[in-house]
């Protein structure tokens, strides 16, 4: 899978990774605070943030693994950073990033219009759910208050990192420096549906 | 022996980490967590130079968030069934309950443990290289991600000029958590385009000296999988062990 | 004549997006030994030529090349990747963005592990390398707490140590301050002797290396050759003098002016005045305050001590893209809403950002960018202007623009303070020179009274301009 892949894709991917990690750091740091006031809900809202990478960085090189390799990345360069939570998100960064690798392959990585987005969006919100169901053990909460969790969280999948993510990769090709990659390629209507 | 932690194979310990964490995961009673948490502690405590101060800033918005939690479970519990142990205002607190809240929040605080461990005793460059040399990792994508923790200090810095520069033209970041998300974009945007040209940049250079994603033949810093790291596992999964079959010993 | 190395016929390349041509018919051979440097504006294809060199175009843009390119007498596609880049080894252009790994030694050894050398020799060839560059002491350094200067020749060490054959040089001194720059040529030229390498460069400001070079190859900016012949030394850009429009009011005043920061003082003492319309180059070593000092007067820092007064000041950093909020340039310039609009008219007329009003900010040419930086500076009423090293990487055309633009503003009564490294530029432009060193202002000079003051430029780690050029050249 990797042989197709050309190594300013590769090293694009780990950039953009350090760019979220310092936005994450701006805004994890704010979370946390919440989490003991209102317990698990106070990163439900905005758990979108986690996912927009794998949505921009596919929406920009359209390539079978885009998706997933930038959110491993992007966990593995948030381990670097010294992320008090490091190994752990390894794990879920992966997990995150087939969610939305697998919405972009059930479309046949051929179209990457704003619903594919935020399907790929809802895509990452469900895996990561289900990863956080058996890890942090949500089988002991309230059905329904469970059900108020992830449907929040789809909707931030769907939201922030999918229309976000459409929102930034678009605001981005405006700027002419995505000269050379698979978006600026595609002038039909997919890019910009 | 204060070494030890330190002294491990990163990826192993990676691996221990994980297969740990998966394991505790199965376990609702909170003698379980509690015991694998309060064992956690100890191995850092006595095999590894760790500095508790930062520690414990580390720590602190992890047992923030257990607390947090912790009530989260006692007032949206599956189950409402069994004796009450403890009520105030219109909430009943069952036994059962009782001990689901504390089960998940000691998960918490295991697993926080448990990271910080890790993040306090693992050098980053050390863990990628041995990712590569232990579980095989390509070097296009190992390279590609020391390559961004090389760009770290830049991209800080750039960071802070572009809010600097954005300040002098009264553009400020929101306090409103929703607007400084939406604000976002104008510090991202060049941010990412500043990125695409270092990536374009980083990556010639890397393949001007050669570098072609291939397995290499040798590499300069081997890391092994030694004695310590055959000791360090067995003290692990006898913890893992431990805690699991707690509930039979009490 | 030596061996052919490299030999070009009817060479045309563009990249996939494009329609017209970036290199267009180009024919010339290489020969073993050879100084060549290739020399044109910005954007002629100089860069495109390295890469097509050492092999990473056309792979990594999907260029579409034709003619015949032979690299030591084989054709350039039947090279596997990565099989000609250890007897081909570059020096890129960016300091900052060449390297992978966190120290010196480390940085060696992946370009070693590239090249599958035995581990056994890995520590041998590493420190012969260093000690043929003079960098041992900094084996174990993180290279990015080096300077910029340091970390060029950390790459260009990282490219010998392959012991290649030839050596590309990617505009390798363009970020670096002139006195650097020279010391980075010296020891370069020391090294090609040792070694008899052959040495290809791309370069657009030829002053700062002397005769370095043995044979020039110009390209227009279509990407055809213009001119191969002998190289000669060049004279720096040559731009026009300016009659000073100075007026006598004082608009600036700095007084005592201190700057800490976490703790450590950044600036201390500084006391003094602008007129409108005065052109202020202020300048000293790497460190010595300089940025801090325009920082602390745009208000990104806070004062410890002292106080300024001026009617409002303004900041177009190196990388005016910094400043940017909107999508279009109207709306960059329109952004604050303390402008009319008719007022907005007239900026972007003088400015001459018309034909631009309605790109993205980002996607116009860095000459553009800065105009763009000063129009909203203007039309927020910043009457002092402040700039950082805005020469720094510029080709001639670009130094005319900035000229221009600089020269222009003072004009119509805006007062400018300059950091900048580039004594010939300063030359051309200023009427007054702040120099600081350590923090501290050594004084501010009239501008005419320190072109020959060789030894007060020298203490300030800067070069005298080259005025015997500017007087040879208007005399030719």
């Amino acid at each position: 899978m990797l042989k197709s892949w050309k190594l300013k894709e590769v090293v694009l991917m780990s950039l953009f990774a350090v760019v979220f990690g310092i936005v994450y750091l701006v805004f994890v740091h704010v979370s946390n605070i919440w989490a003991a006031v209102i317990g698990p809900l106070a990163y439900e809202w905005m758990f979108g943030i986690w996912f927009i990478v794998s949505i921009i960085c596919m929406n920009i090189i359209r390539k079978p693994g885009a998706a997933v390799l930038s959110e491993s990345m992007a966990a593995a360069i948030e381990v670097l950073l010294g992320n008090a939570v490091g190994p752990r998100l390894l794990l879920s960064g992966i997990v995150q990033g087939l969610g939305a690798e697998a919405a972009f392959a059930l479309t046949g990585y051929k179209h990457f219009n704003l619903a594919v987005l935020m399907l790929a969006g809802a895509g990452s919100a469900v895996f990561s759910f289900v990863y956080g169901y058996f890890i942090s053990g949500y089988a002991a909460l309230d059905p329904s208050f469970v059900a108020l969790m992830f449907t929040l969280r789809v909707i931030s999948g769907m939201a922030i990192a999918g229309i976000g993510g459409k929102f930034i990769s678009d605001g981005l090709l405006a700027t002419g420096s995505l000269r050379g990659y698979a978006i600026s390629r595609s002038t039909k209507g997919d890019a910009r549906a | 022996m204060r070494n030890l932690l330190h002294d491990m194979n990163p990826s192993l310990k990676f691996v221990l980490v994980a297969l740990s964490m998966f394991a505790i995961a199965f376990f609702f009673n909170p003698l379980t967590p509690f015991i694998f948490w309060i064992g956690i502690l100890l191995l850092q405590v006595f095999m590894s130079k760790v500095n508790w101060k930062a520690w414990s800033l580390f720590m602190l918005p992890f047992a923030l968030g257990a607390f947090g939690y912790l009530w989260t479970t006692i007032v949206f519990a599956a189950d409402t069934n069994g004796d009450v142990v403890w009520s105030f205002l219109e909430f009943q607190v069952t036994a059962e309950q009782l001990e689901t809240a504390l089960s998940l929040a000691f998960r918490v605080m295991a697993f926080s443990t448990l990271s910080l461990m890790f993040a306090f005793t693992t050098d980053p460059v050390k863990f990628i290289m041995s990712l590569m040399q232990q579980l095989k990792l390509s070097p296009k994508l190992a390279y590609g991600v020391l390559v961004g923790y090389q760009f770290l200090p830049v991209m800080k810095d750039q960071f802070q000029q572009i809010q600097q520069a954005h300040r002098l033209r009264g553009a400020e970041l929101e306090k409103n958590a929703l607007r400084r998300l939406l604000g976002m974009r104008r510090i991202l945007i060049p941010m990412l385009a500043g990125a695409v040209r270092n990536a374009e940049r980083s990556a010639f250079a890397m393949e001007a000296r050669g570098f072609t994603g291939e397995a290499r033949s040798d590499y300069f810093e081997v890391i092994k999988l030694r004695k310590v790291d055959a000791a360090m596992t067995a003290v692990f999964l006898l913890l893992l062990i431990a805690s699991c079959s707690a509930e039979y010993w009490f | 004549m030596h061996e052919t190395i490299f030999s070009f016929r009817n060479v045309r390349f563009r990249f996939p997006d494009d329609e017209q041509l970036t290199l267009t018919d180009l024919s010339f051979d290489i020969h073993r030994g050879e100084r060549v440097v290739i020399s044109g504006p910005s954007g002629c294809g100089k860069s495109t030529l390295v890469y097509l060199l050492n092999r990473l175009y056309p792979f990594n843009c999907d260029g579409i090349i034709s003619g015949s390119l032979q690299l030591f007498g084989k054709d350039a596609e039947e090279y596997a990747p990565g099989e000609i880049n250890h007897r081909i080894a570059t020096v890129f252009q960016d300091p900052d963005s060449q390297f992978c790994m966190p120290t010196v030694e480390e940085e060696l050894a992946f370009t070693l592990e590239n090249l599958h050398v035995p581990r056994e020799m890995m520590k041998q060839k590493i420190t012969e390398v260093l000690a043929l560059t003079g960098l041992s002491a900094l084996r174990h350094e993180v290279i990015q707490s080096l300077s910029g200067g340091m970390k060029q020749r950390v790459a260009a060490a990282c490219a010998l140590v392959m012991e290649p054959e030839v050596l590309l040089l990617d505009e390798p001194i363009s970020h670096l301050d002139p006195v650097t720059a020279k010391e980075f040529i010296l020891w370069l030229d020391r090294l090609q002797h040792e070694l008899d390498l052959t040495i290809f460069a791309v370069e657009h400001r030829l002053d700062l290396w002397d005769s370095f070079f043995s044979r020039e190859i110009q390209l227009d900016r279509s990407g055809s050759i213009i001119g191969d012949k002998l190289a000669t030394a060049h004279f720096p850009v040559l731009l026009p003098e300016r009659a000073s429009t100075m007026v006598p009011e004082t608009v600036l005043k700095v007084n005592g002016m201190a700057v800490k920061s976490h703790g450590k003082e950044l600036l201390s003492g500084l006391s003094f005045t602008a007129n409108r319309g005065e052109i202020m180059v202020v300048a000293g070593p790497n460190g010595s305050g300089k940025s801090s000092l325009l920082k602390a007067l745009c208000g990104i820092y806070a004062l410890d001590a002292g106080s300024i007064q001026a009617p409002g000041i303004g900041f177009v950093p190196q990388s005016p893209e910094y400043l940017f909020l909107e999508k279009t340039v109207g709306r960059e310039l329109a952004f604050s809403g303390i402008a009319s609009s008719a007022q907005l008219n007239d900026l972007m007329e003088r400015l001459r950002l018309k034909e631009i009003e309605n790109a993205h900010p980002f996607s116009v040419s860095h000459g553009q960018k800065r105009r763009v930086a000063t129009g909203a500076m203007l039309a927020d009423r910043r009457t002092v202007l402040l700039m950082d090293e805005p020469t720094s990487g510029q080709d001639a055309a670009a130094l005319h623009e900035l000229h221009r633009l600089i020269s222009e503003r003072a004009d119509e009564g805006v007062t400018f303070l300059i950091v900048t490294h580039d004594m010939e530029f300063a030359e051309s432009l200023a009427d007054s020179v702040l120099l600081i060193k350590d923090g501290k202002m050594t004084g501010k000079y009239p501008a005419q009274d320190v072109w020959n003051h060789a030894e007060l430029l020298a203490e300030h780690h800067l070069l005298p301009p080259k005025g015997a050029g500017r007087l040879a050249e208007s005399f030719a």
